[in-house]
């Protein structure tokens, strides 16, 4: 049986959300494949940088969506994809995201364009804004025995 | 000194011949905006088979317009990197094959420096110190150019490019890919000109957001009687031009440099450059808009200006797609 854990987070204002990142990727390990999926303007950019200050990186985390990847050197390096582009899960394959970063932590923004090929077990978060302006809910899905360790911890934030 | 400029880093497939980095004696472009209309985005694998298809035809006309044969080609100069990995391959593979067939030397061309060198075509090169402002989809940059020629990134966008930040908001107002054109169009057409939309100075810094003003304009179309997409989308320009235009003057004044230079995909925004005008009172330098989109003839400039460092094509030699910001500055402050 896949293990399954969830739990929801609320941040007001971009800061926030960058900071609820950084919290998290202190948690996040080398191969762990974290799924950003909201609409534009959700926060997932906001949110991808938190995690490249958690994972000490030098440089400047931002969208990846025209060249579709970023590899920013860190305590572990963050990859960071951005699959806004694409159309179809057959690119999405032809990318082979994981296998290029296996040293890393892959974080994939607009993951929905090609879901069926990604890995099974990841960290999928959903970002949702709210009625009441720069509000969001975000909610944490861990898939599979390999985060068991992570969704624990996780659980203490909640 | 002739050189055979190549491009094919993104959506364009591009060669062009170009003498001394600044006479162009043919400039060859094919599209593939067409192709990644209908899908509202590209297309990484059906972008290379695009480009695999384009390249020797596209390499054969430059060659013929410019009524030149092999012998007269001095040195060919290709785009390796920042782009997509695929597109890059081909282009400056099909370089490689060239420069080693033939004996002539190679120059692998960063393409953001090719976007700047597209202000030495046509005309003297610009007085140095100069600021150069790349806007493009994937870039927003101020880069100091020294009279030695060396290039300093002094600033860069913390999150969505200038050119990005108006594809998605042309998505958001339902209009087609790339959403620079139409959406200016749009605006061009807005009835009141009142709506003022958020303007991120980031005050203190050489850096630019658009993420936030992206964000807005989605706040505003969740509002029940939001204003007509004309006025967002005319609002959203003002903006984003007057973002650009005020921190490109500060940072030329601070510098004390002697010309600004504007280069990239948006610098062929009709509004941009008015703007631009409005606010730089020393040497403005904006190329034509067929020279700000991606092309060959830039990188035959650049390629001219860095014609000592040639590559020898017979080793392989790597592609340098995604921008790794810390080694390209690097590697940009490194170039002499």
């Amino acid at each position: 049986m896949t293990l399954e854990r969830q739990i929801i987070f609320k941040t007001k204002g971009v800061k926030q959300t960058r900071s609820l990142g950084r919290k998290l990727g202190k948690l996040f390990q080398k191969g762990y494949v974290i799924l950003l999926n909201g609409d534009l303007g959700a926060g997932k950019t906001a949110f991808t940088q938190g995690i490249g200050e958690a994972l000490k990186v030098e440089s400047q985390v931002n969208s990846p969506t025209f060249v579709l990847m970023s590899v920013h050197e860190g305590i572990i390096p963050l990859y960071h994809a951005d699959l806004y582009r694409l159309t179809n899960a057959t690119d999405v394959e032809d990318l082979d995201l994981v296998a290029q970063s296996s040293e890393g932590v892959l974080v994939i923004e607009w993951p929905e364009r090609g879901i069926e090929v990604l890995p099974k077990d990841h960290v999928f978060l959903d970002f949702k804004t709210l009625e009441i302006e720069d509000e969001r809910s975000i909610t944490v899905t861990v898939v599979g025995e390999k985060y068991g360790e992570m969704a624990k911890r996780l659980e203490s934030y909640g | 000194m002739n050189i055979l400029g190549i491009e094919s880093s993104c959506d364009e497939t591009a060669a062009a011949v170009v003498s001394d980095g600044r006479i162009i004696h043919s400039s060859v472009v094919a599209s593939q905006i067409d192709l990644h209309k209908s899908t509202g985005g590209i297309v990484p694998e059906v972008a290379a088979r695009a480009h695999l298809q384009a390249i020797v035809p596209i390499i054969e006309q430059a060659m013929l317009d410019a009524a030149c044969n092999w012998d007269d080609i001095d040195a060919i100069g290709a785009t390796n990197g920042p782009g997509l990995p695929g597109a890059l391959l081909i282009g400056f593979n099909a370089a490689r094959g060239l420069a080693y067939s033939r004996n002539i030397p190679l120059i692998p061309v960063d393409h953001i420096e090719g976007h700047i060198r597209a202000c030495w075509l046509n005309e003297s090169p610009p007085p140095l110190p100069a600021l150069a402002l790349v806007v493009s989809g994937g870039h927003t940059e101020l880069i100091r150019i020294e009279e030695n020629n060396t290039f300093v990134r002094l600033g860069s966008t913390r999150d969505d490019a200038a050119g990005e930040a108006f594809d998605k908001v042309a998505r958001l107002l339902d209009l087609p890919y790339p959403g620079g054109p139409p959406l200016s169009a749009l605006a061009e057409t807005a009835e009141t000109r009142q709506l003022k939309l958020p303007r991120a100075w980031l005050r203190g810094t050489n850096d630019f957001s658009f993420s936030g003003l992206k964000t807005a304009v989605l706040n505003l179309l969740k509002e029940k009687d939001h204003p007509a997409s004309a006025e967002i989308a005319w609002a959203f320009q003002e903006s984003v031009c007057d973002v650009l235009a005020k921190k490109t003057r500060n940072l030329a004044e601070k510098e004390n440099v002697k010309s600004v230079l504007v280069a990239g995909g948006v610098a062929a925004n009709r509004r941009l450059r008015e703007v631009l005008s409005e606010h730089i009172s020393i040497e403005l330098r904006i190329p034509p808009p067929n020279l700000c989109t991606d092309n060959g003839a830039m990188i035959a400039a650049a390629a001219y200006a860095h014609q000592n460092n040639t590559v020898n094509a017979e080793s392989p030699l790597d592609i340098e797609p995604t921008a790794m910001r810390k080694k390209r500055l690097r590697k940009i402050d490194s170039r002499l």
